[in-house]
């Protein structure tokens, strides 16, 4: 489903996000990124939904070769993908209802479509006695469903997370992590950039570890740090 | 139809025009300042441009006949202009005639029983299709055997036509001048509506909306910016119309204004079409300058 391979990205400022990346996520899997901060997380997923061209490699979302990809081709890409970030990206002038049809309205999605799918992922993240409140009326966890349900409008078969519950308390970031493991299991495909412990720990997915712009752990049923679950870490 | 779809589009729109009104009413104004400048000018000039075609039309060249000239040669002047497109009549006054008309005109003036002997050499009176096209015919006439001396009022039909053209220039000029600053300050407003839609926008381009999808708003925004200046800029016209040209026709009562020539329905159509092309025309380029990914 998503394929890197030699991958580097070399910002225009002289720094080396990326090193020679080389991952491959299949379909329906859910694997988390982590690392530490300025380790090239957010500059992957960024290669993915093609915000950033790598400097060289080649990278596959989903069939579509991203790095050859014509710039008026990338909406079609971005179709097939659902991004979500920890400031949630709301729109504070729609409500709940229009935030996610808003995805569809802007991609010319027939209405007869948006009216049948918008309440089907709002009530996919628990979110329809909530459709008519603005994002400022909502607690973070339920912005940030918001968010996700604009995400999976398109019923996207990719769903990319940078850091989603970074701006959420415990209780609102398992609310958040139960949900993304729920769209999980319908078949989508969930890659989470995070930095929360405490979830990677409890989940035991894949966990793709990155350090200086280099994949330098990758296992499956992995703990946030090499292979070490919560507690067990010696401090230091 | 999907009216939904029309609907939220002209939702956007409207959201986003209401967004920076002040921003939108100077735009407007400016277009209207600019077409009303357009329009006025280009009524006077039609209103100008006839009256002047009038005093041209009036213009006739006379081409003098050599004393000598046989019937033959006359005839054969006579078939020349005929075949020359842009000579409308030509028609031959012997001098007796000449003498007859020179008597009228001298009538009260000069005791004209004192001409015992005719002065005067035959000639032909030559109408043109066009007052721009009296200098050079008069010139091929004069080329042309059998004519003596060639005469029209030079001096009258360079200076309108000089006139004419002077005004022509001055006045698109300013009219370029203000489309331009028409121009500038619409890209200006379509800068600010983007800048403050850079949410949306980014958002947008996040779930796959196309460039055209998200510049269209804009331009139509532009658009209306364009229309709605026009409005103004005809009401505003049409009003001091009203108030101003019986003043004019007041103060100038010698000049005999023909207003009829001006077609007004398309005046006000280029009006709106101008109107419209600035104002699609400058978003776009602004649109497509700030909506760089
Ligand atoms: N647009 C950019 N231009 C230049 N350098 C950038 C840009 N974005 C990120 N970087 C640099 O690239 C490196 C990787 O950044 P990235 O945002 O991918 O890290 P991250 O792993 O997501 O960090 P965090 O956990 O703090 O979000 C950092 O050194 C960062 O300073
Ligand atoms: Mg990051």
């Amino acid at each position: 489903m998503i394929s890197l391979r030699g991958v580097s990205l070399l910002y225009p400022n002289g720094v080396r996000a990326l090193d020679h990346v080389s991952l491959e996520i299949g379909k329906g899997e859910f694997v988390f990124l982590v690392g530490h901060s300025g380790t090239g997380k957010s500059s992957l997923l960024r290669l993915l939904y093609r915000e950033a061209l790598p400097s060289s490699g080649d990278i596959t979302v989903d069939g579509i070769r991203v790095n050859r990809l014509p710039s008026r081709r990338v909406p079609a890409l971005r179709r097939h993908l659902g991004v979500v970030f920890q400031d949630f990206k709301l729109l504070a002038d729609k409500t709940v209802w229009e935030n996610v049809a808003f995805a569809m309205q802007v991609t010319g999605a027939p209405t007869k479509d948006i009216l049948r799918q918008v309440p089907r992922a709002l009530d996919l993240v628990g979110l329809s006695h909530r459709s008519r409140m603005y994002p400022d009326e909502l607690s973070g966890g339920e912005q940030q469903r918001t968010a996700i349900a604009r995400a999976l409008v398109n019923n996207p078969k990719i769903l990319l997370c940078d850091e989603p519950t970074g701006n959420l308390d415990p209780a609102n970031t398992t609310e958040i992590v139960d949900l993304l493991l729920r769209i999980n299991l319908k078949g989508t495909t969930v890659v989470v950039a995070t930095h929360n412990q405490a979830v990677v720990d409890r989940m035991r997915r894949r966990v793709v570890r990155l350090e200086n712009g280099k994949v330098v752990t990758d296992k499956e049923r992995g703990y946030y740090y090499l292979g070490l679950g919560q507690g067990q870490v010696l401090s230091g | 139809m999907d009216w939904g779809r029309v609907k939220f589009f002209l939702g956007e729109v409207a959201r986003s025009f209401t967004r920076n009104t002040l921003m939108q009413i100077t735009a407007i104004g400016t277009v209207a300042m600019t077409l009303m400048l357009l329009g006025a000018f280009l009524y006077v000039r039609t209103t100008l441009a006839d009256l002047g075609n009038g005093m041209l039309a009036q213009i006739e060249i006379s081409a003098y006949l050599e004393p000598n000239v046989t019937p033959h040669q006359i005839n054969a002047l006579r078939a020349a202009f005929k075949v020359d497109p842009r000579i409308s009549s030509a028609e031959f006054v012997p001098k007796s005639e000449g003498l007859k008309e020179l008597r009228a005109r001298m009538r009260g003036i000069i005791d004209t029983s004192l001409l015992t002997e005719n002065p005067l050499p035959d000639k032909f009176r030559i109408r043109v299709r066009a007052p721009q096209l009296v200098p050079a015919v008069a010139k091929d006439v004069a080329r042309l055997s059998g004519i003596q001396r060639v005469l029209y009022g030079q001096q009258v039909v360079t200076r309108l036509l000089q006139l004419g053209e002077v005004l022509r220039r001055v006045g698109m000029a300013l009219i370029a001048l203000f489309l331009v600053v028409a121009g500038i300050i619409i890209s200006n407003t379509t800068r600010l509506a983007v800048y403050a839609r850079r949410r949306e926008i980014g958002i947008m381009h996040l779930v796959g909306a196309t460039n055209a999808y998200i510049r269209m708003p804009f331009i139509v925004e532009g658009l209306v910016v364009g229309i709605l200046g026009a409005v103004a800029a005809i009401v505003l016209l049409v009003a001091a119309h009203a108030m101003f040209w019986p003043r004019i026709l007041e103060a100038l009562p010698f000049v005999r204004f023909n207003t009829a020539v001006v077609d007004v329905p398309s005046l006000i159509l280029q009006l709106f079409l101008v109107g419209a092309i600035i104002g699609s025309a400058a978003a776009w380029v602004a649109v497509g300058r700030y909506l760089q990914t």
